[in-house]
């Protein structure tokens, strides 16, 4: 059943795109995007337990990787492999330090680092300033709906490694290091170099995220990367479910399909002007924390949860 | 009239059930010993008296006030002892806060009080333990572990006091203890409780020629 | 010279912000081992409340006042929230407080919009031993003092002061005395509101308010306030007042804003040394 589920899934994905209506298609690639990043982040959460408050520093630096490379003439397809290549690099090197931290410490850190990230970002002219990259190439794949079948590809890859990674010794291992770091450790796993390689992983998802972003837009600054990006990834880890491999693309799809149907109450005639954004805070924070307090281990466990329930009555 | 009265009492931590269909009383004025192995649910039973676990079945009933020693001390380390002390009372209202009478009872107290508790002796802080829990006024007193790591000579003086307690002013007190023969020398009657439920109970000074307590709790028979 | 005076009086008033925000902080992590995300939001909705009752033709005192009454009740909301729910961890609660600070923008923008606000202060310049700086940053210094001290005196020598500090020291133990944790924890959160409100309504005179302001406050407040651990309200203080004085001399001797990056850069710092030095154990699970 699962597996007609998944077939399903793959069918409608690809039929999507040409159907829809043209100003669908740009929330559409967005959402494979954002899904991906938030494979990342949910693997981080779920196997390894740690809170990420940063992971759109490494959506940008995969974007700014990308869109600087380009713009110097290196060729297109080169900078979008790159990006997650630089993405997962500056995670090993700043997760060497701050993956000693943990709990809300390592919340702040990745906070922490993302702000400076942005402010180095906005002064750095070498990246356009505040002003923002210009002029980043295109990618040779016709058009929006190409990079629609592009942003999801790119999510069906990550999502089938985050699948084989689960189903790994180092997944099991770090299932473990989350619940207890005690019992791990004594189990003989080594958590730190475990936690390291998810972090970089979950860096390089959404570094891959950020240079088909550059692309598609062709165009960056560092205003398109807000902390609220980060923490809105983190709202939709969780309410999808952590640690699981269709939590992601259920908690971004349910969030983003939200956030899309009240922007287009939000600007109907009459309301005020601030409305959208209004509308959209208020869904990510209802969400978020009916999510934890109600179902706080998201969507997908507790529909599976059911179902399995049904089948054996 | 029992002051403290469990029938029935059962309770689970998840699956586990820790204690099954308990029935154990205390009097006014009674010195009641409760013996058992690790795990058997001991500190379970004193957490159901004091209503910090539910009972998944069966009754706590407790007459006047219950106050507890809990077992590992559980000072509040940051705060010196005479704090320590004054928050026993938390329950009286500002009126009943008042620690003088404690250091009455408990001289050895008195020298301390503006230390902090974490940085005390085992004994010491087993002292403000007693102390803090006398500050509730209670009418039965549940030690949970009282000689656990302190000298001999230490604890001989706290069975002192408590003993003093109980002829003095009617204190009823619920005495938990590995070490049997302390515990039976002290009450007069007795519970033996092994995996969650009571197997034996009756006078001390009988458990304490019952052939089954000698052989698993006194370390052989009495000579 | 008159110069550093300037800069060194300037950044404790700067400082004294940070000091109110970060003991907020450590009251609400002390007693629920929460780290309350939504700290900056009580200072960010007490400035904007007062704005609007000042702009209304309240007088002064009055409107501060019930600014912060209004963080220190919204405290209360936010504790209800966060720990209302038995057996909800602290790692719950801190994705709680992070919804409900996202949430604050959604009122804040609704009540007050999304564009900056302040209102006038102690108007003027004083001069204080030859260095000029606005009056303002005095009133700053001369409330947060005896503020400091009440708060001292509160945890040191009354009994519902000394509970919150047993709850923070022993949860258990002091459920086993009959403290109603709980209830505790979310005295901590009100009492938490109202210092994060205070400080919103002591700085909006010098320094402007947005909605989303409460980043910077949070996290200003959270490197203040790392330095004790997050429990020791003296330290945050030192912390904040250190903190808002290096920022100041760094502007004004290094000519250049780099005010919140010196807070993240401390911040971090201050916590991988920590974790060092502790070895990377894992933090006791509550
Ligand atoms: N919070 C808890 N969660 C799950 N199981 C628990 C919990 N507390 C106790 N248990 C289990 O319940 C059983 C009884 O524990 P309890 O602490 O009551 O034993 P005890 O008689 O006091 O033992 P000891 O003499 O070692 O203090 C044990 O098997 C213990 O592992
Ligand atoms: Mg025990």
């Amino acid at each position: 059943m699962n597996r007609w589920l998944l077939v399903a899934a793959v069918v409608v994905t690809l039929a999507l795109p040409p159907l829809l209506p043209e100003r669908h298609l740009g929330t559409f690639v967005l959402l494979g995007l954002a899904a991906t990043v938030t494979a990342g982040v949910s693997m981080l959460m779920g196997y390894a337990g740690q809170v990420s408050l940063g992971q759109a520093s490494f959506y940008a630096i995969g974007g700014y990787a990308a869109g600087l490379l380009t713009v110097h003439g290196v060729p297109t397809l080169a900078g979008l492999l790159a990006a997650p290549v630089v993405a997962a690099v500056a995670a090993v090197l700043l997760g060497a330090p701050l993956l000693r931290l943990r709990g809300h410490h390592l919340a702040f850190a990745t906070l922490a680092m993302q702000l400076i990230l942005l402010s180095l970002l906005g002064r750095g002219d070498w990246a356009g300033g505040a002003i923002g990259l210009q002029g980043i190439p295109t990618l040779p794949v016709g058009g929006d709906l190409g990079y629609a079948y592009l942003s999801w590809a790119v999510l069906a890859v990550v999502l089938v490694i985050s699948r084989n990674i689960v189903a790994s010794r180092a997944g099991r291992g770090l299932r473990a290091a989350a619940t207890s770091e005690i019992a791990a450790a004594a189990g003989g796993v080594a958590i730190g170099r475990y936690r390291l390689t998810v972090f970089a992983l979950s860096a390089a998802f959404a570094g891959l995220a950020g240079g088909v972003y550059a692309f598609y837009l062709g165009y960056l600054s560092p205003g398109s990367f807000p902390v609220l990006l980060s923490i809105e990834f983190v709202v939709m880890a969780v309410v999808g479910g952590l640690g699981t491999i269709a939590g992601p693309v259920v908690g971004a799809t349910v969030i983003v399909l939200l956030v899309q149907a009240l922007n287009t109450l939000g600007t109907q005639p009459g309301m005020p002007g601030y409305a959208p954004s209004v509308l959209s805070y208020a869904v990510y924070a209802l969400l978020l924390v009916v999510t934890v307090l109600y179902l706080p281990r998201g969507i997908v466990p507790a529909v599976t949860d059911r179902l399995v329930k049904e089948r054996r009555p | 009239m029992n002051v403290a009265e469990v029938a029935g009492l059962t309770v689970r931590y998840g699956g586990a059930t820790a204690l099954d269909g308990v029935d154990l009383t205390v009097a006014e004025g009674d010195l009641v010993a409760l013996i058992g192995p690790n795990g058997a649910g001991k500190t379970t039973l004193v957490k159901a008296l004091s209503g910090l676990v539910r009972p998944a079945a069966g009754r706590v009933t407790v007459r006047g006030r219950l106050a507890q020693v809990p077992e590992g001390r559980e000072m509040f380390g940051d705060l010196s002892v005479d704090d320590n002390l004054r928050l026993g009372g938390w329950r009286n209202g500002r009126g009943g806060r008042d620690t003088t009478e404690i250091y009455r009872l408990l001289p050895a107290l008195d020298g301390l009080r503006r230390r902090r508790a974490g940085l005390l002796s085992g004994g010491e802080q087993q002292m403000v333990a007693i102390g803090r829990a006398l500050m509730a006024r209670p009418d039965v007193l549940v030690v949970d572990e009282l000689s656990l790591g302190l000298a001999p000579l230490v604890v001989t003086d706290l069975i002192a006091h408590l003993r003093t307690l109980n002829a003095e002013r009617g204190l009823a007190v619920l005495l938990i203890e590995q070490n049997a023969r302390l515990a039976l020398d002290l009450c007069r009657r007795a519970y033996v409780l092994e995996a969650g439920r009571i197997v034996l109970h009756g006078p001390a000074d009988d458990l304490a020629h019952n052939q089954r307590v000698t052989a698993a709790y006194l370390g052989g028979p009495v000579r | 010279m008159s110069d550093f005076l300037g800069y060194l009086l300037t950044g404790l008033g700067i400082g004294a912000g940070y000091a109110l925000v970060a003991s907020g902080l450590v009251a609400i992590h002390r007693v629920t081992r929460v780290v309350n995300f939504a700290q900056g939001a009580f200072a960010v909705v007490a400035a904007m409340l007062t704005s609007s009752l000042l702009a209304a033709g309240l007088p002064h005192g009055f409107a501060e006042l019930t600014g912060v009454l209004t963080a220190a009740l919204a405290g209360l909301l936010v504790g209800l929230v966060a720990i209302g729910r038995p057996g909800t961890t602290p790692g719950t609660s801190l994705i709680i407080t992070l919804g409900l600070g996202i949430f604050a923008y959604a009122i804040e923008i609704v009540i007050w919009g999304d564009q900056p606000r302040s209102f006038a202060g102690v108007p003027g310049v004083a001069v204080v031993g030859g260095a000029r700086l606005q009056a303002h940053y005095l009133l700053i210094l001369a409330v947060t003092v005896p503020v400091f001290l009440a708060m001292a005196a509160f945890f040191a020598r009354t009994d519902v002061g000394k509970a919150l500090s047993a709850c923070a020291s022993n949860p258990y133990a002091a459920l086993v005395v009959g403290i109603d944790v709980r209830r505790m924890g979310l005295l901590a959160f009100a009492l938490g509101g109202a210092l994060g409100g205070l400080a919103g309504v002591l700085t909006t005179p010098v320094q402007q308010v947005t909605f989303d302001s409460d980043v910077t406050l949070l996290v200003n407040g959270f490197a203040a306030a790392i330095l004790g651990g997050l429990t020791r309200p003296v330290v945050a203080l030192g912390g904040g007042l250190l903190l808002g004085v290096a920022q100041t001399l760094i502007a004004g001797y290094g000519g250049s804003a780099y005010q919140l990056e010196v807070a993240l850069v401390l911040m971090l710092a201050v916590m991988i040394v920590q974790a060092s030095r502790r070895g990377a154990v894992p933090e006791p699970a509550r």
